[in-house]
């Protein structure tokens, strides 16, 4: 598939993968490779201009707007900037989550206490987001992105405003959600945890696909 | 949608006028004035319009007929009588000589009733004694009298005739203008007789076809001549367009001026929870869903609105009423408690449809955006 925005630039040429129930796929590249648009398209944030795109069984170049929130239903996304609502507690930032899906009450207590115990802020319930560092308050993001128990998570730089210690954090945190069976993509800037991570590895370079690594590592 | 939603939802549209409440009370504040002045124009409308009609319930058409006293006392135009004239002339004769009382000037015009009767057709006659034909431009007596206005009746436009016979008129004279005078006035019942033709008092439905109503009553055989005051038709028919006109225009822009206002207040609590709708759209809220608070936010604002409008225009009617009264007395006013409901309804009816097409056109203008889209706002 490609994708040429609307000012002319070329963010990504005949990119052609495919990325299968279960991995954990690190997306990596120089600054303006085009790993954000892919990312965009794959929540259709942005739609690709030619090609063909399949995420999670729908079809991208044919979905109806109707349907865009069923296919983000299936997937969790973290951002860079966590993205929380200060003026909820962090109890409150996740259920919301659940609210839009039209949950009950109770699976509402019940889900988002496990989620924030998982991430380990089962403690931190009743925190506002400025009362947290930045590594927890991704964690809340986190948590948020898995309530909804969806079978793929979307990560665009999710350590970029979080300190190297607390990168770790977090991707251990997606590895081991991984082993569980969701399919894990993220964008990264970070090589060491590209290397300390064996996860598979795409190398993005101007809008195309130069390395694609299955057996991950640090050779990148 | 689910019903838990929509109770969430709701929650969180009250949530976002309290949040918001310097905006939402500013709102309300000119959403209320908004209300209270269109309120005000609707009771001044209704209050002149039902004052203009009681002016025309007085604007009446009078129809005099052309009967035995018009022709006596030269009311008659010619062209009404001509297939009589020579009855006339001679009726006229026999009033002079005999200087005839009513009762035989009554005499006079059965017996003219009788010959004319002959003159134009038996069969008419004998089908329809009370009836008057068609070619009958004299009437005779009151049969002949109630008949015509029966015909009156049926006209387009007319709503009620009510037969004046010349002795009831002269009543009326005598009762209105004389005024316990009528030692001076005493020749009307004497040697003279009473001078007044018959005549059909008529009111009109619709004062707008004034003048085409006029024009048909003069047309019917048998009236002589018609009296009204059609100046004042036209004052009436003035001031109720001018009302009318007026009102609608006040209303369209006072509305305009309401979804401006509705429509503002939620762009201000869109743009503050950008990252909210932001979030809603990543994890899969539906359109619908997304705007449903928004819309809430609205009509509330707009309920709030028509709630606080209809005690300030009570007040605002009652004081106006206190103040008509005292400046030209005694009047008919609508009573508020009369027309309260439609107008709250009017008031419930302009806060949620600004609410709505004020917070659907704002929202539609966020839907469209995408994720990264919301922070660049
Ligand atoms: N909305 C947009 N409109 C026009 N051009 C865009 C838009 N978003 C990105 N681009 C351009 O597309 C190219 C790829 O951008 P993209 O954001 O995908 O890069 P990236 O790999 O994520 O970079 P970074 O590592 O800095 O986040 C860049 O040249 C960028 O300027
Ligand atoms: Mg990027």
């Amino acid at each position: 598939m490609s994708k040429t925005y609307k000012t002319g630039t070329h963010a990504l040429n005949d990119v052609n993968i495919r990325i299968n129930p279960g991995e954990f796929v690190f997306v990596v590249g120089a600054s303006g490779a085009g790993k954000s648009t892919f990312m965009k398209l794959i929540v259709r944030e942005e739609k690709a201009n030619t090609g063909s795109l399949i995420v999670n069984g729908f079809d991208l170049m044919k979905i109806k707007n109707k349907e865009v929130p069923h296919l983000r239903r299936t997937m969790g996304i973290v951002f860079q900037d966590f993205r929380l609502i200060p003026t909820m507690s962090v109890f409150d930032n996740v259920a919301f989550a659940m609210h839009v899906v039209g949950a009950d009450r109770r699976r509402i207590r019940r889900d988002v206490s496990a989620v924030l115990s998982m991430v380990g802020l089962g403690n931190k319930a009743r925190s506002m987001p400025s009362q947290l560092s930045g590594g927890e308050q991704q964690r809340v993001g986190l948590a948020r992105a898995l309530v909804n128990r969806p079978t793929l998570i979307i990560a665009d730089e999710p350590t970029g405003n979080v300190d190297p210690n607390l990168s770790y954090e977090i991707v251990s945190k997606l590895t081991e959600i991984n082993k569980q069976g969701t399919t894990v993509l993220m964008v990264t800037h970070d090589h060491n945890l590209v290397r300390d991570f064996q996860h598979r590895v795409i190398m993005l370079e101007e809008g195309r696909i130069v390395a694609d690594n299955a057996a991950g590592g640090g050779n990148i | 949608m689910k019903l838990r939603s929509v109770k969430y939802l709701t929650g969180e549209g009250i949530k976002n006028i309290w949040a918001n409440r310097l905006m939402s009370i500013a709102s309300v504040g000119v959403l209320v004035a908004c209300m209270v002045l269109i309120g005000l124009a609707i009771l001044i409308s209704l209050n002149v319009n039902k004052a203009m009609g009681t002016l025309e319930q007085q604007n009446v058409i009078m129809a005099y007929f052309n009967d035995l006293n018009s022709v006596l006392y030269g009311n008659a135009s010619d062209s009404y009588v001509p297939e009589t004239s020579s009855d006339a002339t001679s009726s006229d004769e026999d009033a002079d000589e005999s200087s005839s009382s009513n009762k035989s000037s009554s005499n006079k015009s059965s017996s003219n009733k009788s010959s004319s009767g002959k003159s134009s057709s038996d069969s008419d006659e004998v089908k329809k004694p009370t009836d008057i034909p068609d070619d009958a431009y004299l009437i005779h007596n009151e049969k002949e009298a109630l008949a015509l206005c029966k015909k009156l009746e049926k006209l387009d436009n007319v709503l009620s005739v009510e037969y004046i016979s010349s002795e009831k008129g002269l009543e009326s004279i005598k009762e209105g203008l004389l005024d316990g005078k009528d030692q001076y006035f005493t020749f009307l019942d004497g040697e003279y007789g009473n001078p007044l033709s018959g005549a059909a008092k008529i009111t009109l439905k619709d004062m707008g076809k004034f003048k085409e109503t006029l024009k048909a009553i003069q047309n019917v055989k048998g009236v002589d001549s018609v009296q009204s005051q059609s100046d004042l038709a036209d004052t009436i028919n003035a001031i109720k367009n001018g009302i009318g006109i007026a009102g609608v225009w006040i209303i369209a822009i006072l509305l305009i001026i309401s979804l401006v206002i509705v429509s503002n207040t939620i762009r201000v609590t869109m743009y503050n929870r950008k990252l909210e709708i932001s979030i809603m759209k990543a994890v899969g809220a539906t359109n619908s869903f997304i705007r449903l608070p928004f819309v809430i936010e609205g009509i509330a604002i707009g309920v709030i609105s028509a709630a606080v409008s209809m005690g300030i225009l009570y007040f605002c009617y009652r004081v106006a009423i206190e103040a008509i009264r005292e400046a030209l007395g005694m009047m008919e006013i609508i009573g508020f408690s009369s027309v309260a409901l439609p107008i709250f309804g009017v008031f419930i009816a302009i806060g949620a449809l600004s609410g709505i097409v004020g917070s659907v056109i704002m929202i539609s203008k966020y839907l469209k955006k995408e994720g990264s889209e919301f922070t660049a706002i």
